[in-house]
């Protein structure tokens, strides 16, 4: 078990790697150069120029990888046009946060998702199943904006019990005191994911309880309701794994809707930010962090693997 | 034991302990319901053993599982009763259910790999039972007696072993483990639904042996649910044979063996390569296909597939009646000393008729008939005249290297094939016979191209493979082709049959599109499928008529050798028989080469002209096949013989039999020396350290690799 996290960790680091070079590609794709990028259509070619080799981007290309890398080891992505502030420390004010609403909303979603997809497997084909699946056809459809719309409207003007604007605390332990203002985005960031979610655990359930397994947990007289909870979720929720490993990412860069929508400050506000200001080295940190947790996220799918699935265990 | 042993028929007859009464299953699916079983009864009382035998379909398995309640989705019980212990089982509640379920019921099913839950361990799954049914049971006191029951099935290391997951076991081991299971709470019966299918024939017998002996410990009573003639031969008091979803025939093991009385029965023993009176005999095989059951025929439902039905069988169902010949002394209650007493008894159980014979058939197998050689049509006796040498294979060797991922070390080698040398004449069929992993499909593969050995040469009518060009090695393929065991698998399942026999011919350029539509016409007459079939998909026939399309399909670009995996293991007794009669026909029609790869010996038996016997990637043994089935040279191949299950009860019992013991070891670390050495009851410490040299101490052309090769010569086996 360890020797396979070790394994899987270095692999990870290799991908790590990789996305580096692709950042510093980016980088350099800039128009006009991050040159041009800063200065703007005004700058005169000496000005560019001496930009340039004050930044060293007259070197060479691998020189500069290396520059670039020596500089990331040390926490130095750059300073942000705009904010006047290091890149790097604006992302270590804004990840927590944005971490913090994705945390909260998935396990949300999977601790609403998982009876769910079990209910539905149970009840397949029976008016509850198919109410469920079209709601949740319906939750997955609905673009987030929309649905946090009409959590606004419901919930903090038709009812005003949440606060529609989430709270601005500058550390983590400010917002969670502030919960009720973390209701609202965390609820809609989580409705779009259960819908996902259940579908996947209801195929996973209907796919297990077919399984001949099963029908020697019955054959032991195991009743219907500890075989599911005995034998078929631990099995059902291998699937549910891979997904959550492949959706984090997505997760993340989906707080950047919610995120604008509610005034949050976190990572997605200030990507919707940076990007309407031609904010170049924050919206490059951002994609690196984005990049890293895409990295992480698959990593987090093979440990959860390991974890449920003994026959991966051994393998490695 | 003394409980066990004989019980009385009569007055005196024990209550039964489960009694099936006119019991009715229908399976609905979204477009039809299936009456797949039409009024059945059964009895069985304390401690006897019951086989239930019959082909795919024949509503063997849902009989089984109606006891339990554990029919597929849709199946319900539409009529009838299931009395276990004076309970009504079919009406029972579900919490009544669960409580006989592994409790006073046992069930093992067919696949071990399957029935097994991967995430959970060992000992989760067989204490399971226990936390269920016995009240007041601690934890602890649970997994001891999982351990327990764990070394009563004959598991190494119990202990380490309760800590283990499915997957860390072999195939025979999680059979074991599925028993542990099924018997920790000591249940009064013990339902077998094909437990040892999924088995090599060695692991079959250490089985089967196991269910015997806990059987007789426990006193438990038995349904062993088989479609294996051989296995039910030798391992129940009494037999069931069910066609079409009611019984057929029902009797005391022997007397049906030794005399049966229904048609199917009869026709059933007859399709057996085993009761085929020579190599090169015809075997007798059963026209057409079971009813679907979707409507409930009227009269006889073997009559449609019967040579002997009237216009009575056709429009009135027999009744399953008792046998009306005299009968002597009603003995079905010999309980659980089956197989020992089996040996004395053989003689007067032929002797005198048997009783508590029930069959349902207006036109029976007249008394004092013998029964299933009469049936065996004469041998057509055209022995080939052994050609030239076709296929010559010089130390073959085949290795995969064992790895976990692009970026993990190669951690070793599987030797699936570790030096074969043999060779095929032509017009012959040469048989290989080995238990899975031995490395015979590799083999085969090599031999069609589709691997390129390590090491060693494939001469292919005189021509070494290795040195064909890309060009000539495509025009090659055309002279060797492949049959498969599944064949629906090896069939796009997109594409019309037309085409699928067609596309060979395009592949190599052959004829222009009216001449190879002639010749898939022409194929399929000589398969016996209709012309008509050209417009239908492979999913639309049945696994017989499948393989009579995958050898249509080898057949296409008429090549000299056709390599046949297993071609009829998935096949019913019935349909493998005509498979076979198909194959030789051709054979002899067009002058083919087989190499056919089995484990089944009986097959071999029947089909082959010279036998190779594979261990763990070694070839042990070869020669013609009745010089290796009489006097089998290497200790491996007379366990085998040893070992198979004969569908004979009488013969089943002579004594000196010596089956193989142990498992195959990894193909990753065969072992030195001689790879058989770990299991080879004359295995020195020469066998561990040289490899045994081929001989041919027997005769010339009968070789064997084997430091001690059996020198007496022994009497016939049975198979």
């Amino acid at each position: 078990m360890t020797g396979f996290l070790v394994k899987r960790f270095l692999q990870a680091l290799v991908v790590l790697f990789l996305v580096s070079i692709i950042v510093f590609v980016l980088l350099h794709m800039l128009p006009g150069g991050p040159a041009r990028a800063i200065l703007g259509p005004k700058g005169t070619p000496q000005q560019i120029d001496q930009f340039n080799h004050q930044q060293g981007y007259d070197r060479s290309l691998p020189t500069q990888y290396f520059m670039y890398l020596k500089r990331l080891f040390t926490g130095d992505l750059g300073d942000s046009y705009k904010l006047n502030s290091p890149v790097f420390e604006l992302l270590k004010q804004r990840l927590p946060k944005t971490l913090l609403l994705t945390v909260l909303s998935t396990a949300l979603a999977v601790v609403i998702a998982v009876p769910l997809g079990l209910l539905q497997a149970v009840r397949r084909g029976k008016a509850s199943d198919y109410a469920l699946t079209g709601l949740a056809f319906l939750l997955y459809a609905t673009p987030v904006f929309f649905l946090g719309l009409i959590m606004i409207i419901l919930f903090a003007q038709v009812f005003p019990v949440f606060p529609a604007e989430a709270p601005q605390g500058e550390s983590i332990g400010e917002l969670l005191g502030d919960f009720t203002g973390l209701v609202l985005p965390v609820v809609t960031m989580a409705f779009g994911i259960v819908a996902m979610f259940s579908r996947y655990m209801r195929s996973a359930v209907l796919d297990n309880l077919t399984e001949e397994y099963v029908r020697t947990a019955m054959a032991k007289g195991q009743s219907s309701r500890r075989i599911l909870v005995r034998h078929v979720l631990r099995n059902a929720l291998i699937p549910l794994a891979t997904l959550l490993g492949l959706y984090l990412p997505t997760l993340f860069s989906g707080a950047l809707v919610v995120e604008s929508m509610f005034n949050y400050p976190g990572m997605g506000l200030l990507f919707w930010n940076a990007a309407q200001g031609s904010d170049f080295p924050v919206l490059l940190g951002v994609t690196l962090v984005v990049g890293i947790a895409t990295v992480l996220g698959s990593l987090l799918t093979d440990i959860l693997y390991a974890v449920l699935d003994p026959r991966i265990r051994s393998v490695a | 034991m003394t409980e066990l042993q004989l019980t009385d028929a009569g007055p005196g007859t024990p209550a039964p302990l489960l009694s099936i009464d006119d019991l009715h299953v229908d399976i609905a699916s979204r477009d039809r319901t299936v009456h797949a079983l039409d009024g059945v009864s059964l009895d069985l009382v304390p401690g006897e053993a019951l086989g239930i035998v019959g082909e795919s379909g024949c509503g063997k398995t849902m009989t089984a599982l109606s006891v339990l309640g554990l029919l597929p989705p849709g199946g319900t019980v539409t009529g009838g009763r299931i009395l276990f212990d004076g309970q009504d089982l079919a009406a029972a509640s579900a919490p009544t259910l669960q409580d006989v379920r592994g409790n006073t019921v046992g069930m093992v099913f067919q696949d071990p790999l399957t029935s097994l839950n991967p995430t959970m361990t060992i000992g989760a799954q067989v204490a399971e039972p226990l936390l269920l049914h016995r009240a007041g049971i601690g934890r602890k006191e649970a997994w001891a007696r999982a351990e327990e029951m764990l070394r009563l099935v004959g598991m190494p290391q119990p202990a380490e072993r309760m800590k283990n997951y499915p997957h860390q076991l072999s195939g025979g081991m999680r059979q074991r483990v599925a028993i542990a299971m099924a018997l920790v709470c000591e249940p009064k019966l013990l339902i077998a639904d094909e437990p040892t299918t999924a088995l090599d024939v060695t692991t079959q017998h250490q089985i089967l042996e196991l269910i015997d002996n806990l059987r007789q410990t426990l006193g438990m009573a038995m349904i062993l649910v088989t479609h294996d003639l051989g296995v039910i031969a030798n391992r129940v008091d009494r037999v069931a044979v069910m066609y079409a979803g009611k019984v057929a025939e029902q009797s005391d093991v022997r007397g049906l063996f030794a005399r049966p009385r229904h048609r199917y029965t009869e026709a059933l023993f007859a399709a057996l390569p085993e009761r085929a009176a020579d190599r090169g005999t015809e075997l007798h095989t059963i026209p057409g296909l079971p009813p679907s059951l979707t409507v409930r025929p009227t009269g006889c439902r073997f009559a449609p597939r019967c040579s002997f039905a009237t216009q009575e069988c056709r429009e009135r169902e027999p009744e399953l009646e008792l046998s009306v010949e005299p009968s002597v002394e009603p003995e079905w209650g010999l309980v659980g000393a089956a197989p020992a007493a089996a040996g004395q008894d053989a003689e007067a159980a032929k002797a005198s008729p048997p009783s508590g014979h029930r069959f349902a058939c207006f036109h029976p197998v007249p008394y004092g008939d013998a029964p299933a050689e009469q049936v065996v049509t004469p041998p057509p006796a055209t022995a080939t005249e052994p050609g030239e040498v076709l296929l010559e294979l010089d130390a073959l060797v085949k290795e995969f290297p064992l790895s976990g991922g692009p970026f993990a070390r190669r951690r070793g080698t599987v030797s699936a094939v570790g030096g074969v040398s043999l060779s095929v004449r032509r017009g012959e069929t040469y048989g290989m016979v080995g238990e899975s992993g031995c490395g015979k499909t590799t083999l085969g593969r090599i031999v069609a191209g589709l691997e390129e050995p390590t090491a060693g040469t494939v001469r292919f009518d005189g021509r070494d493979l290795s040195g064909l060009s890309r060009a000539e090695r495509r025009a090659h393929r055309r002279r060797i082709q492949l049959m498969f065991q599944d064949s629906t698998a090896a069939m796009d399942p997109r594409m019309r049959v037309g085409e699928i026999l067609r596309e060979p011919l395009v592949i190599q350029g052959v004829g222009s599109r009216a001449e190879r539509e002639r010749l898939t016409a022409e194929l399929l007459d000589a398969v016996g499928l209709p012309r008509g079939a050209v417009h239908r998909y492979p999913h639309e026939f049945s696994g017989g008529q499948r393989q009579r399309l995958g050898l249509a399909r080898a057949l296409t670009l008429a090549p000299d050798l056709v390599v046949a995996d297993e071609p009829v293991s998935a096949l019913d007794v019935s349909v493998q028989a005509q498979i076979l009669n198909l194959m030789r026909e051709l054979q002899r029609e067009r002058g083919l080469t087989y190499l056919f790869i089995s484990h089944d010996l009986a097959v071999i038996r029947h089909l082959a002209d010279t036998v190779g016997v594979m261990y763990l990637g070694r070839l042990v043994e070869s020669g013609p096949a009745e010089q290796v089935y009489a006097h089998p040279l290497h200790p491996y191949t007379r366990g085998l013989l040893d070992t198979v299950n004969v569908p004979d009860p009488a013969a089943a019992s002579g004594g000196e039999r010596e089956p193989l013991r142990g498992e195959t070891p990894s193909a990753a670390q065969p072992p030195s020396g001689c790879r058989f050495r770990t299991r080879c009851p004359f295995a020195a410490e020469v066998c561990a350290t040289t490899e045994p040299p081929v001989s041919t101490p027997n005769a010339a052309g009968h070789q064997v690799a084997c430091h001690f090769p059996l020198a007496a010569p022994r009497l016939a086996s049975a198979v």
